[in-house]
């Protein structure tokens, strides 16, 4: 069902908030790296969504004042709307003129981003939001919620729809779980598009399509604005861990866990985040703070009842205040002391999406050396889980196993204890050869995870940098991973800077190295 | 020669049928020696080790050599419950038993019961390698007629090849536009009256391409069977690297005008373990130049350097020479079978392994699981392919997994598990399932917990081991399972 929303057809509701003073239309042009040939960037896309306008001096009245002058106004989007832009555009209701914003502040993994507008005359009429909590207990219909849908850049109309579950989940960032709104009966909106109820500001839109939409809470959204102030900008509370429910009798038996006590398995000490400094893996969590936590990790929330721990960073749980998480670790009851913590982008062998940075890659005799990421995987497109080559997904799984290292191995490589110890560690891979008559015979090598160079072990595109300093009689030796098509390469030392200035002419390379 | 890649485009001659019918000339004799071969046959269900596939049937073809033996493909027989034989436009089937099978290079032998079905039939002489250019014809029984189908060609190319019937294996085969179609497999292609090879795949990426066997491979197989037991294709077991960029012939301070290919690894346990070294140059194989690609003279062919250990017994001896540390050496190795376990390659006629314990169902890894729709992820393919050239020294007999869960009461919790690879029994190493099965009948008493341990997952998968002895035999009743195992005995 849509309607419109004019305060003249809603008799006996609040006067209508101006919601087109709150509201902006965002339209980004974005354009990606092209991973495959890094010194490229791939085809120019549009975006179009909306941002919020927010005052980061939360503290004081959000009318207009002189304190709260334009300079203190910002746009709040999400970080997928401008993520690899090139020109970020404003445009305020009624108005055709856009204005150019600039990105200040993006925090990829919590998905969210800051922009700027440099024009006093933009801001005018502009009104910062006031966020209100979602309104979750009560009767049935208080649930609805609305959102806007833009009929033109005249004509904001509304849907309404419901409010279906508070959960957490994550976007591209598979390590980052943050709080998430479930709607159904949304189907127009898109990102960044302010989520309304009971005349109130309570979230923002993240995505939307068939009816059915993910939010972000209002909470999570001011918290992201507080942190904003602070240089550097420290991210939003998180968990610490990964961790599982006990699947049987049995295994609380072996693990030397009380019968009939509620909790969960820590499976993986993350590098960030709260517990991760006193946990270790095989501990048991039964209480996090005062909250009692289930067998399936719920805890019981003030507001949303019975829901997943998460949710505590939320509303409950804020960085840097003190925190008991009782554990049975060994069969004996602790009470580990820690500090709420927040998530940061953290070492992974393979890291995560990013955005924003060029990929960084080294030229040699044609041999091009990048590091293994996901930004680098999803050059397989969006199947890569299953399409990329499965020896390159098989490094993804390696912060997720348990491998234990054998002695002695001869190998070198890999060591799985060795990876992840060493936070800078990364798989650095020739992702092909550019052909030139320097390297005839090595030119189907691609996607081969090098182990050494000049006897160096290669840990990051530094390392090869620097290996290719010390070659050993004249000749560079590569060294590859065994299974690769083949297992070494020769290069003659004293013709390798004029192969490399070859091959920068005739490819168009800009710049033979970038790290 | 061995790989690991699937070669998707290429597929086996077998069952799928297209009818073509240009009459050749004098060629009778030959026509009464080529045979329609019915397969009735079961495979394994590879999801549930313990059951098998409905009934199916393909059709094939096959040629009289000699002795009363017919010549075909492997896959045309493989996994078979009855075979029956037809003659050119007779409708009389005649029963047919495997002599021999070769599923390494996807020939088999079979015999007909009935000596009836032999009157008046003239074998057909095996002759050499034609030439490239040369005119051939196939002769089979594509499905979908009854009467024989006869086709021409010239021989394209004659080169190293990925084998589809058993996956890992590559062997020479002969490429020719003679249309071979679907349901030729088996069948033979002639030249001068004689058979100069057995029709087996062809390649779907391709247009008017087909394969055929050659000679050589055909009579090596018919001499291995002499005693009776098929041993195999020999293997030398090194990975080589081209040497064709000069700078790395430099470095290696090769002679000038000396061809030779780099041995990067020799697999364990190999023919070339303990003679061949990581570095050496393989210039010379026998009496042939080994040239920087690794090719040698093969007739008017270069083919891989391989083709001289193809076409020996395991036994055999096989001359090399090398280039080490800037000297030639002359070595000399003995040919053993492949080093790879038999789970490396696509597996017929067997049932598979398998051990429910608590309803948790573990097989052993192998290439027919791997190779079924979605099972191709990291930590199996890592058990399968990578363990073993990466950490050679973690190697063992079998990669066991649990594939699925029987949910009983005893596993509740663990019901959705799938693909569970496991590395360990109560802080032990499991070697194969024999072993696991041995290491679970053997418990001590007063075990309490059986622990299954992963390198894959940090949480072990913990079993109480009284109740699930207990519960062994209604899981069996409840899923309609006879046997609690199938295991092949160490």
């Amino acid at each position: 069902m849509y309607f419109v929303f004019p305060s003249a057809l809603l008799a006996g509701f609040p006067p209508i908030k101006p919601w087109y003073q709150q509201s902006v239309i965002l339209k980004t042009y974005q354009q990606s790296y092209d991973w495959r040939t890094p010194w490229e960037k791939r085809e120019i896309s549009t975006l179009t969504g909306m941002a919020i306008v927010v005052s980061l001096d939360l503290s004081t009245d959000t009318s207009i004042s002189e304190t709260n002058s334009f300079k203190n106004l910002f746009l709040l989007t999400t970080a997928e709307m401008v993520a690899d832009a090139t020109l970020i555009e404003a445009t305020r209701k009624g108005n055709r003129s856009p204005f150019q914003a600039k990105l200040v502040l993006m925090d990829y993994a919590a998905n969210l981003a800051l922009l700027k507008i440099n024009d006093a005359i933009f801001w005018e009429n502009l009104r910062p939001v006031e966020w209100s909590s979602v309104k979750e207990n009560g009767p049935a219909d208080v649930k609805e919620i609305f959102s806007l849908k833009l009929n033109s850049q005249q004509k904001w109309e509304f849907e309404s729809g419901k409010i279906e579950q508070m959960t957490v989940g994550h976007r591209d960032v598979s390590d980052a779980w943050f709080p998430l709104l479930k709607l159904s009966g949304v189907s127009f909106s898109g990102q960044g598009y302010p989520l309304l109820q009971d005349n109130e500001t309570v979230g923002m839109i993240l995505t939307a399509a068939g009816g059915k939409a993910k939010a972000m809470p209002a909470e999570m959204l001011y918290e992201f604005l507080q942190h904003a102030k602070s240089s550097p900008y420290l991210s939003l509370a998180h968990r610490g861990f990964s961790w599982r429910k006990l699947p049987q009798h049995s295994a609380a038996e072996y693990f030397q866990i009380p019968a009939e006590t509620p909790g969960i398995w820590i499976s993986r000490v993350l590098p960030f985040g709260t517990g991760s400094e006193v946990l270790k893996q095989g501990d048991y969590i039964t209480k996090i703070g005062k909250w009692p936590l289930s067998y399936d990790g719920k805890i019981e929330h003030p507001k949303w009842g019975l829901a997943l721990f998460d949710l505590l960073f939320l509303d409950q749980l804020k960085a840097g205040e003190e925190l008991e998480l009782s554990v049975i670790r060994s069969g004996k009851h602790l009470v580990l002391k820690t500090k709420v913590a927040a998530y940061r982008e953290n070492g992974r062998i393979v890291p995560l999406k990013r955005v924003g940075f060029p990929p960084r890659y080294v030229i040699q005799g044609g041999f091009l050396f990048q590091e293994l990421s996901v930004n680098y995987l999803r050059m397989w497109g969006s199947n890569w889980r299953t399409r990329a080559p499965v020896r390159l997904r098989l490094f993804l799984e390696l912060n997720n196993t348990v491998m234990i290292p054998e002695k002695n191995n001869s190998a070198a490589f890999p060591s799985a204890s060795n990876v992840l110890s060493d936070e800078h560690h990364r798989i650095v891979l020739v992702s092909q050869v550019i052909p030139d008559p320097l390297n005839i015979g090595y030119q189907q090598l691609s996607n081969a995870v090098i182990l050494q160079i000049n006897g160096q072990h290669i840990r990051s595109l530094e390392d090869v940098a620097a290996a290719f300093k010390n070659p050993i009689d004249n000749f560079h030796r590569l060294d590859f991973l065994p299974g690769s098509v083949r297992m070494s390469v020769i290069l003659p030392a004293n013709k390798i800077t004029e192969a490399n200035r070859r091959i920068q002419n005739n490819f168009r390379i800009p710049k033979l190295q970038v790290l | 020669m061995f790989h690991n890649k699937s070669i998707f485009s290429l597929v086996l001659l077998y069952l799928c049928s297209a009818l073509f019918s240009t009459a050749l000339a004098s060629a009778d004799s030959i026509e009464q020696s080529v045979f329609r071969i019915t397969n009735y046959q079961q495979s394994p269900d590879w999801k549930s080790p313990w059951k098998m596939k409905p009934t199916g049937s393909g059709m094939g073809s096959g040629f009289l050599i000699s002795s009363g033996w017919i010549l075909t493909n492997a896959h045309v027989v493989s996994d078979s419950r009855m075979l029956l034989v037809n003659k050119i436009s007779s409708p009389e089937p005649f029963l047919a038993d495997v002599v021999a099978i070769a599923h390494d290079s996807d020939l088999a032998i079979l015999k007909v019961r009935d000596p009836r079905f032999y009157q008046n039939l003239r074998a057909l002489e095996l002759g050499g390698i034609p030439e490239v250019r040369s005119r051939v014809r196939a002769y089979g029984y594509p499905v979908g007629g009854q009467e024989l189908s006869r086709t021409e060609g010239v021989v394209s190319r004659i080169e190293f090849g990925t084998y589809v019937h058993p996956g890992i294996d590559s062997h020479l085969l002969v490429q020719t536009d003679s249309a071979i179609n679907p349901g030729n497999s088996g069948g033979p292609v002639t030249q001068s009256g004689k058979a100069v090879g057995v029709a087996f795949q062809s390649n779907l990426r391709l247009n008017d391409v087909g394969y055929f066997i050659p000679v050589p491979l055909i009579n090596r197989f018919i001499s291995d069977i002499e005693d009776g037991r098929y041993d195999g294709v020999p293997e030398i077991g090194v990975e080589t690297s081209s040497l064709i960029n000069q700078y790395y012939r430099q470095y290696l301070r090769l002679p000038e005008g000396t061809g030779g290919i780099l041995v990067e690894r020799v697999v364990p346990y190999s023919s070339a373990d303990g003679v061949l070294q990581k570095g050496d140059v393989l210039t010379k194989i026998e009496d042939l130049q080994i040239d920087a690609a690794g090719m040698v003279r093969y007739g008017e062919q270069q083919v891989t350097f391989f083709i001289e250990a193809e076409n020996r017994q395991i036994g055999d001896s096989l001359k090399m020479q090398v280039w080490r540390n800037g000297k030639f050496k002359n070595l000399t190795l003995t040919l053993k079978a492949p080093p790879f376990s038999t789970e490396m390659r696509n597996s017929y006629d067997e049932l598979p392994e398998y051990l429910i314990f608590g309803g948790l169902v573990f097989i052993a890894l192998n290439r027919n699981y791997i190779h079924s729709p979605g099972n191709v992820t990291p930590a199996l393919a890592y058990e399968h392919w990578y363990r073993e050239i990466e950490r050679p020294q973690t190697r063992r007999k079998q990669a066991i997994l649990i594939s699925r869960v029987l949910p009983a009461p005893v596993n509740s919790g663990y019901t959705s598990l799938h693909n569970y690879v496991v590395n360990k029994l109560n802080g032990v190493s499991i070697n194969s399932l024999a072993h696991l099965d041995k290491m679970l009948r053997n418990m001590s008493l007063g075990t309490h917990h059986v622990v299954f341990s992963s390198e894959w997952h940090s949480m072990p998968l913990v079993l109480d081991f009284e109740e699930s002895k207990m519960q062994q035999d209604s899981i069996l009743k409840r899923y309609g399972i006879l046997a609690a195992s199938n295991l092949v005995l160490e």
